[in-house]
């Protein structure tokens, strides 16, 4: 349930327009959401872009700019739902602004119709803006140009592709984007413990199964199962040498020996509590070990050394970092599922579970404080964000942003660090790598051919009738040249015939790009804008974990695929 | 080549598909989340002609998604608006909206059967069960939708050829043994129940034993109890007689949160191992009601204290007597006395149920909830965003184009093969059957494009994931049945008539089979006292359906359903015929159903919250396809090589440089 402060006073109006929502993201969220102020730089039929914004304008993101030097066109109607005959020849950004902003009275709008080029020439451009937006088609130069403000000034970046059945996106973010709450699935929150009990649990445990035997049959019928499952256990340990089931031999045959332990002799022929714990045994008899991801970021760098600067995930990881040194373990989240048993018997084992955290908490709580103290730390660390670290210690994440490809007019592109990847991916049916190929031949074309001798506006490949034949050879063999590249770079050999497919398969989807002349299909914008918001929202609430970092969508088949690039 | 308005349309969807989509007629029910995104997109897509149903009126808690409405439309219809809002977009296309519900009588089978396509963007699993028996009775194909939270999906529905909407079990919604609820509770969740399904119908609404949330069943364990229980009840009824009164709120709260406990407290063997509940006392709880800040019911996130909560019961008590007192002050006839139902956006019943809930937790020692959780818990709240919808609703119109590419297949097949044997103009009548099954397969071939798409909104590898669709289940209660019309003269047609002669002779029924109406059993082998009546009295007027149930021992046909449609016949005619004569196949042995074998959670928002994340598979799903694909290849009577599902082939159409996206 969303974490809300009380409200000062009550539910206003607003509250209530976003009732829906706020039971997804709570209240913190919303505020993140609110205090956003979000830049679009719009070209090209320029729908996927406000798709994008309306999705964040409706659950009241606080600010937008949208920067677009088009003017309105017969074309627009037909694709832009925002757009009508009267707006006809006036600026885009305008227009779509001021409808934009109908949406939500909430949600304060700008636009600058100036063109890109001299508007990002001048000095500090971007600085109001904490997310930014790009839709394809835009030169390299400027692209470069934002990823360098992304990188330096720890704005995310989403560069976002829609070209008739096809549409991709890509995301840069900073080096170092954690997140605390992940909304893990409940099934994968319950942590019991049972193999790490704690002498007030195993006290419980004892005092609920005392005399198991010759206890009468209904409080038999409601012993809670955490309690049966630890008795046996401590009966298992006693004949394999003190030793808890290892594998999964050993958790069958110790769920045998709770299903024996089951009576029959009752009018259901059974105990729902008997059939709980044995349901349990396979998921609960886990160590309580962090996973990977966890432990990785207790050893990254930002983790080990807390300076003054060190913004709170750090401090609090450093913390629950000591404290698993300590004990192996993480704090204890503290809740319980429900289950068969009687409410003194439940809420008395709550109490167990919620004390032991916020023991656990008041540990890593210290800690906290000793760090703060220690590195002369500028920020005051609250307990509700440490408690609510302790709660999602399990589940926390990192994701670890980087620059997207951008291709360059002159040169060749750098696949980088993550070629390799890429290059296996080549040939996976699902992976749609080929897809994203043919969006980089795309690019490469509009960055170097233009409309006009002003060299001012990009040309997208068979935006006019006549040239679709010879833009279509252009962009086939601009992809296919990428791809040799990709290969070589990676130093990665593939099956000859594997490969003759996949150049096949490029040179196709080259050809469709090159067919949809530049034009968008409205639906798989909307299809689009409606992934990038999400992602947009996940990355602005600091919740949920966001794409990593790359997804692309094949309309015809109606897949999608997330890669790294 | 489109120029203007439809040139991206065009040229990416090709246009001989773009020029069919323009003449499509398509039907959406719902205007809603879903609804908004979708005609917007159908719209923009250049649909020709859409139709809109929807009964709901606008909320506020509707504008963080619906963005077709503005606050100034607040309470008024949400087609009508959605019509309004969207007719804008484009100007060619031809909208009809209606504020009513689907299930209206005047939305036949005929008139379904007038779309190419009919849209499913509801909220509940009866208007979406409805229209999914429509669709299957007006053979139109029907493309069903939902979504919770981040969740969604969307599934392709033909009749005969992929499963309907029933034919995989639905959840249904949880119940609690009646004993939990009102003797025995130990959630949270057990006191909101008890306050809104019992305490708040037996004070203000009708009976508790409608309410669905309680499961009545006895068994030798509870019957005493449930004795007991009846009797409380009857006794909070006379209770509701002394509303209005002043002493009427002490009343309540006596019955039910003193007396009834120390009932229940009194029975020892209950609370031999359960921590016994303590009885509240009014008057000690009033002497520091005066304390209570005023505007503590709306400070809904937090946790209210036993005075607070005290404080808002009698409050939102007052506030509901008042209303029921003054509804009965103008209500016209005296017999009926009004109700109250329960309604998550009427603050003064959720304040009530909150209360009344917390009150409860407190005498059994339960964690209390704030009152923006009791809403979501007893308003079956969904969470609900625009991205999700935004992409279920694009993921809808995808799909319709594989649909209308399936339908003019079938139309341009049938129209060749017709030219073909009118030029030879011989054997009519058999050629006639040939180019229907011809025309079919054609269909079959290419619906089976067509797919189930779900939204995997923490997939670390992909962000939507899809399934082939599955052919029918043949045990499906709904869709694997026999369909038939029938011309009746409601006047003079009789049961009789339809049971001796339309379904004994003419369709050679046997003894054992029923006929059921929609109201129930109209006639089976020991009911017979319908039989002389005829249509009008029965009440089967035009439209209506009738389910005949064959009960035979061997080779028991499966159900048919028939369509009244009400004519005046001559009296020389037959009173009752049927317009053509159906097939009806026999029942599958009772084969075990595998519908659940391999289901996947569906989103049905109203419903169910349990949809599971994990990105899913797309292995288990190959060996469904494969079925589909084999029935294509048994139907057609011959293997053709068909090439992967995965793959496909751009071919450009050298006519009008469509691009057919294709794969065989």
């Amino acid at each position: 349930m969303a974490d809300l402060p009380p409200p000062v006073q009550g539910p206003t109006a607003k509250e209530k327009k976003y009732d829906r929502q706020l039971r997804l993201w709570g209240a913190t969220g919303q505020i993140a959401l609110e205090n956003s102020h979000i830049l679009l730089i719009n070209s090209g039929p320029g729908v996927v872009g406000l798709e994008t914004l309306k999705n964040l304008v409706l659950p009241g993101a606080g600010n937008f700019t949208i920067q677009d030097s088009a003017l309105v066109d017969e074309a627009d109607l037909g694709v832009n739902f925002f757009l009508e005959e009267e707006h006809l020849g006036g600026f885009r950004a305008e227009h779509t602004c001021n409808l934009l902003k109908e949406l939500n009275p909430d949600v304060q709008g700008h636009f600058i119709s100036e063109p890109v080029e001299s508007w990002l020439a001048q000095p500090d451009a971007l600085e109001p803006y904490t997310l930014i937006i790009v839709t394809a088609p835009i030169r390299p130069g400027l692209l470069t140009k934002l990823a360098a403000h992304a990188d330096q000034a720890l704005v995310p970046l989403f560069y976002i592709h829609s070209v008739g059945f096809y549409s991709h996106f890509s995301i840069h973010l900073p080096p170092a984007f954690p997140i605390v709450d992940t909304h893990p699935s409940p099934e994968t929150t319950t942590d019991l413990r049972l193999l790490k009990p704690w002498p007030e649990l195993l006290a419980y445990a004892e005092e609920k199964t005392e005399g198991l035997e010759s206890m009468a049959a209904d409080d038999h019928g409601h012993i809670p199962y955490v309690a049966i499952l630890l008795h046996y256990l401590e009966v298992w340990k006693k004949d394999n040498n003190g030793q808890v089931p290892q594998n999964y031999k050993d958790k069958t045959a110790f769920r045998d020996l709770v299903k024996a332990a089951t009576r029959t002799d009752t009018p259901e022929g059974g105990e729902e509590n008997f059939e709980e714990a044995v349901s349990a045994v396979l998921k609960s008899l886990n160590p309580p070990e962090p996973s990977s991801t966890v432990k990785e970021i207790f050893k990254s760098p930002e983790c080990v050394i807390i300076r003054e600067n060190s913004p709170p995930f750090w401090v609090i990881a450093h913390a629950i970092g000591l404290f698993y040194t300590k004990y192996g373990v993480l704090p204890v989240p503290g809740a319980v599922p429900d289950m068969k048993a009687r409410s003194a018997d439940y809420i008395q084992l709550q109490n167990v579970y919620k004390s032991k955290a916020r023991k656990d908490l008041a540990e890593v709580l210290e800690s906290v404080r000793f760090l703060e103290r220690n590195a002369n730390l500028s920020t005051h660390i609250e307990e509700k964000d440490v408690e609510a670290f302790c709660k999602n210690a399990a589940h926390i994440k990192l994701v670890r942003g980087r620059p997207f490809h951008i291709v360059p007019a002159e040169g060749d592109l750098k696949f980088g660090t993550n070629a390799k990847s890429l290059a296996q991916k080549l040939t996976f049916p699902d992976a749609l790598v080929p897809i994203y190929i043919a969006f980089l031949a795309w690019d490469k074309y509009t960055a170097t051919h233009t409309l006009d001798d002003l060299a001012r506006a990009s040309k997208t490949p068979g935006s006019s009738d006549a040239d679709v034949d010879s833009d279509t050879g252009k962009v086939t063999s601009i992809a296919l040249k990428l791809v040799d590249s990709l290969v070589k770079e990676a130093s990665y050999t593939i099956d000859e015939e594997e490969y003759d497919t996949v150049r096949a398969q490029i040179a196709e989807l080259a050809r469709e790009l090159v067919r949809a002349g530049g034009g968008e299909l409205h639906n798989i914008a909307a299809l689009t804008g409606g992934m990038v918001s999400q992602e947009v929202i996940k990355v602005i609430t600091e919740q949920y974990v966001p794409v990593d970092n790359t997804c692309v969508f094949d309309g015809v088949r109606s897949k999608s695929s997330v890669f790294k690039v | 080549m489109a120029t203007g308005r439809d040139k991206h349309a065009s040229r990416s969807l090709g246009s001989t598909l773009h020029a069919r989509i323009k003449r499509a007629r398509v039907l959406m029910v719902g205007a809603g989340g879903i609804g908004c995104e979708l005609l917007k997109n159908l719209v923009l897509t250049g649909f020709g002609e859409i139709h809109i149903v929807d009964l709901d009126t606008i909320d506020l808690s509707n504008l963080n998604r619906q963005f077709l409405f503005r606050k100034e439309h607040i309470k008024k219809s949400k087609a009508l608006v959605a019509k309004e809002s969207a007719g804008k977009f484009n100007p060619n296309v031809k909208i009809e909206a209606y504020h009513d519900n689907i299930k209206d009588p005047s939305f036949n089978v005929a008139w379904f059967s007038k779309f190419d396509i009919v849209f499913n963007a509801l909220d509940n699993l009866e208007a979406r069960r409805h229209v999914n028996k429509m669709c299957l009775a007006a053979d139109v194909p029907l493309i069903e939708s939902g979504t919770t939270g981040f969740n969604g999906q969307v599934q392709v529905i033909q009749k005969g050829k992929t499963q309907c909407y029933d034919c995989t079990p639905k959840d249904a919604p949880k119940s609690f043994p009646v004993c939990t609820i009102r003797s025995t509770p130990s959630q949270p969740i057990h006191c909101i129940v008890w306050a809104k399904s019992y305490l708040f119908t037996e004070i203000f609404g009708t009976s508790e034993d409608d309410a669905p949330e309680l499961d009545h069943s006895e068994d030798s364990e509870n019957r005493k109890e449930i004795e007991n229980l009846r009797n409380e009840s009857q006794a909070l009824k006379r209770i509701r007689e002394s509303m209005g009164s002043e002493e009427f709120p002490k009343l309540v709260f006596d019955k039910v949160f003193k007396e009834d406990i120390e009932r229940l407290r009194s029975m020892e063997d209950m609370w031999r191992t359960r921590k016994a509940p303590n009885a509240l006392h009014y008057e000690d709880l009033l002497k520091e009601v005066t304390g209570v800040e005023k505007n503590i019911a709306q400070k809904d996130q937090a946790a209210w204290t036993v005075t607070e909560n005290f404080a808002v019961f009698l409050h939102s008590l007052r506030r509901l007597s008042n209303r029921m007192e003054e509804t009965k002050a103008n209500a016209d006839t005296g017999n009926s006395s009004p109700i109250l139902t329960f309604d998550k956006d009427d603050v003064d019943t959720l304040d009530f149920v909150a209360a009344s809930a917390n009150l409860r937790s407190i005498i059994f020692g339960i964690e209390g909830r704030s009152k923006f959780d009791i809403k979501q818990m007893a308003g079956n709240i969904i969470p609900a965003i625009a991205t999700t919808n935004a992409m279920t609703a694009s993921i809808c119109v995808l799909q319709s184009f594989k649909v209308m590419r399936a339908v003019m297949a079938k139309d341009e097949l049938g129209a060749k093969l017709k030219d073909e044997s009118s030029e030879k103009s011989s054997k009519a009548e058999v050629k006639e059957e040939q180019i229907e099954a011809k025309t079919d397969e054609a269909f079959s071939q290419k619906i089976s494009k067509a797919k189930m798409v779900f939204l995997a909104p923490n997939g670390t590898e992909r962000r939507l994931t899809t399934e082939g669709l599955s052919p029918p289940n043949p045990c499906c209660p709904v869709c694997s049945v026999a369909q038939s019309t029938i011309v009746v003269d409601a006047n003079r047609a009789t049961l009789n008539d339809l049971v001796e002669d339309l379904l004994r002779l003419q369709l050679g029924y046997g003894e054992e089979f029923s006929v059921n109406s929609e109201a129930g059993l109209l006639y089976d082998p020991e009911e017979d006292a319908n039989l002389n009546k005829t249509f009008a009295e029965l009440g089967l007027n035009n439209d209506a359906s009738i389910t005949i149930i064959d009960d035979a021992d061997e080779g028991a046909r499966v159900n048919l359903v028939l369509h009244i449609s009400e004519q005046h016949l001559g009296t020389e005619a037959k009173p009752i015929d049927l317009t053509q004569k159906p097939e009806i196949p026999l029942k599958p042995k009772a084969a075990p159903t595998e519908t659940n074998g391999d289901s996947r959670p569906i989103v049905t928002n109203g419903l169910t919250n349990g949809v599971t994340n994990g990105a899913t598979n797309g292995l288990k799903r190959t060996a469904k396809e494969a079925g589909l694909k084999d029935e294509l290849v048994r139907k057609r009577g011959k293997v053709v090589a068909e090439s992967d599902d995965d793959d496909f082939v751009i071919v450009d159409d050298a006519n009008d440089g469509v691009i057919c996206i294709d794969d065989d």
